[in-house]
């Protein structure tokens, strides 16, 4: 499946990944999108319908006890937030948009 | 005969044959004569308050009591800064220590610096830093690979014994080949992530990295261990094995790998072979099959999984904010636009593409089910064979500026290393010559937990091939 890389898939992707790009970086990343997609299309000659994905190395998970532990302390916490007032992170507008 | 640098050297700081001013002025001495030629580290720490940490931690009865580490720039160290090479975190300073630290601090362990990287280990070259490139000890011309290149920059100059990388698809073993030393990617869920920055969690594992097979191991023995704040560490402990025999050890050449890989660096690897040989070792050379779809499917997983792992930064709790003010969308794209360098965009792009609806399928399963037939596969060679070989790296380190502005070149030179990751097996790099004063890494593959047989292992074959403790001579 050969998949155009135009202006139009660059800006949905920056929208997906909330990355803005400067207008050199858009064509530069235009074009080595087009030829990674490229190589991943090899994937296409193989038939693979009769294998299941394997998501992670190991199949074994485990949940730690539910026990109270000592978490940072709020200073700690916020030591590197820049935007901060009593205690809460300033953070930006999130309605109106 | 057998080489013990580090254990020597905290005894020596225990009985006072080393005198701790000595130890430290000594290591700053070289760092301070050397690091602006390889810039192997972003951050060294103060050399009063390192001397005063050793003093104290040598009245320690730790394993590793005084002893300096350099450790790389995306594990978690409390109260020094830890950047992930990226302007994103060019600031940051992590309330927390990773779970390693924290085990190698009881250990003794006094952290000397954080070293150099690609930015978010996303390269092959430490090309990518936001920091600019490390240096070849051994050519200075040239990249120390990566993305873990000023750990095995740092080691390869003399200037520590012993330092901590992370391999994703690769970035401890190419290092490690490159500047002549070694490099354990361990058993998948042997050696805790809470407090590495994530790329690839599924792939990625931090791991040892030194001067010979002996100090690698007690590093790894100090490093691993099951923890309850990573879900995927295993409780399960690979078994210890101290000695291994080479005589019969049942030996699988990876013949499609050696085909991809340049005439010098086979040179070197069937020297290093020929030499085992005569040691009684059984080689047979096979086939790993699939080779020209491990890339493709190692970074569509890599690249989706990275999509996922970096949406975390977005300015507002810690990293790169310049910008506060208007919505939150327009505030995370122009934070994470500015932030991130070209590579960690490109990767995270591509990866919001793949996982993107009417993709998912197209790219992300088809490259799990590849994942499958890779680890199907090594599997089914381990049952064969005790060991599988082949080059660390296809090519002889680059030169800087020889692969970095082409993402494909680029990637084509993790082929015989990301194999271990997609399967979660345990990968060592050790050298197995030079080649016009270029070390070359030989890659020893073996099954699921079986780390310790391959570092005993590799103990052996560096004796045979005389190859262990080398130091860069820095012109």
């Amino acid at each position: 499946m050969k998949i155009e890389v135009n202006d139009q898939l660059v800006s949905k992707l920056q929208n997906l990944a909330l990355i803005e790009l400067s207008p050199n970086e858009k064509e530069r990343i235009k074009k080595d999108i087009s030829n990674i997609l490229d190589f991943f299309d090899k994937l296409n000659e193989l038939d693979l319908s009769s294998i299941e994905p394997l998501f992670h190395p190991i199949s074994t998970g485990k949940l730690r006890k539910d026990e109270i532990q000592q978490p940072l302390s709020l200073d700690d916490a916020l030591k590197n937030v820049k935007r901060k007032e009593n205690g809460y992170i300033i953070g930006p507008a999130t309605y109106g948009e | 005969m057998v080489s013990k640098m580090i254990l020597e050297t905290v005894e020596k700081l225990r009985s006072g044959d080393l005198d701790v001013d000595e130890y430290v002025e000594k290591t700053y001495e070289k760092l301070y004569r050397i690091e602006n030629k390889i810039k192997a580290f972003i951050t060294i720490r103060d050399k009063e308050e390192v001397k005063r940490e050793v003093k104290e931690k040598i009245k320690l009865n730790g394993r590793l009591s005084g002893i300096l580490i350099a450790v790389k720039d995306n594990i978690s160290t409390k109260g020094i800064r830890t950047t992930c090479a990226s302007k994103m975190l060019e600031d940051y300073i992590p309330p927390y220590d990773a779970t390693v630290i924290e085990k190698l601090k009881k250990e003794g362990a006094v952290i000397l610096g954080k070293t150099n990287m690609d930015e978010f280990a996303m390269g092959s070259t430490t090309e990518t830093s936001y920091f600019g490139s490390t240096r070849n000890p051994w050519d200075l011309e040239r990249t120390p690979g990566g993305s873990s290149g000023g750990s095995g920059a740092a080691l390869a100059a003399g200037i520590v014994d012993i330092a901590l990388g992370s391999d994703t698809g690769g970035s401890i073993r190419a290092p490690a080949a490159f500047n002549g030393v070694f490099g354990l990617k361990p058993s998948y869920g042997t050696v805790s992530r809470f407090g590495l920055v994530a790329y690839a969690n599924s792939l990625e594992q931090i791991g040892p990295m030194a001067k010979n097979a002996e100090d690698l191991s007690i590093l790894y023995s100090i490093i691993s261990g099951d923890d309850p704040r990573d879900a995927t560490t295993i409780s399960l402990a690979p078994e210890k094995i101290e000695n291994a025999e080479l005589k019969r050890v049942k030996m699988g050449v990876l013949k499609d790998i050696v085909d991809a890989s340049d005439k010098a660096v086979v040179s070197v690897f069937n020297n290093a072979l020929n030499k085992l040989s005569s040691e009684g070792v059984e080689i047979e050379e096979t086939k790993l099959g699939y080779t020209e779809y491990v890339l493709p499917a190692y970074y569509i997983i890599a690249m989706a999984e990275a999509s996922s792992n970096l949406a975390r930064f977005d300015g507002v709790r810690y990293g790169y904010s310049k910008y506060g003010e208007g919505s939150w969308r327009e505030t995370f794209a122009k934070n994470r636009g500015e932030g991130f360098g070209i590579e960690v965009k490109r990767r995270i792009l591509l990866g919001s593409f793949i996982l993107s609806a009417g993709y998912y399928e197209e790219f992300y399963i088809k490259a799990l089910k590849v994942r499958r037939l890779i680890k199907e596969s090594l599997d089914n060679l381990l049952t064969k064979y005790d060991v599988i070989v082949s080059p660390t790296m296809p090519i002889l380190p680059p030169k800087i500026g020889e692969v970095i502005d082409d993402p494909i070149k680029m990637y084509a030179m993790d082929l015989n290393t990301v194999i271990a990751n997609l399967a979660g097996i345990p990968a060592l790099s050790q050298p197995a010559g030079l080649y016009n004063n270029l070390p070359v890494g030989l890659q020893l593959m073996g099954k699921y937990l079986s780390d310790y047989y391959l570092m005993a292992l590799s103990s052996k074959i560096e004796k045979v091939l005389n190859l262990y403790d080398l130091t860069a001579n820095i012109s």
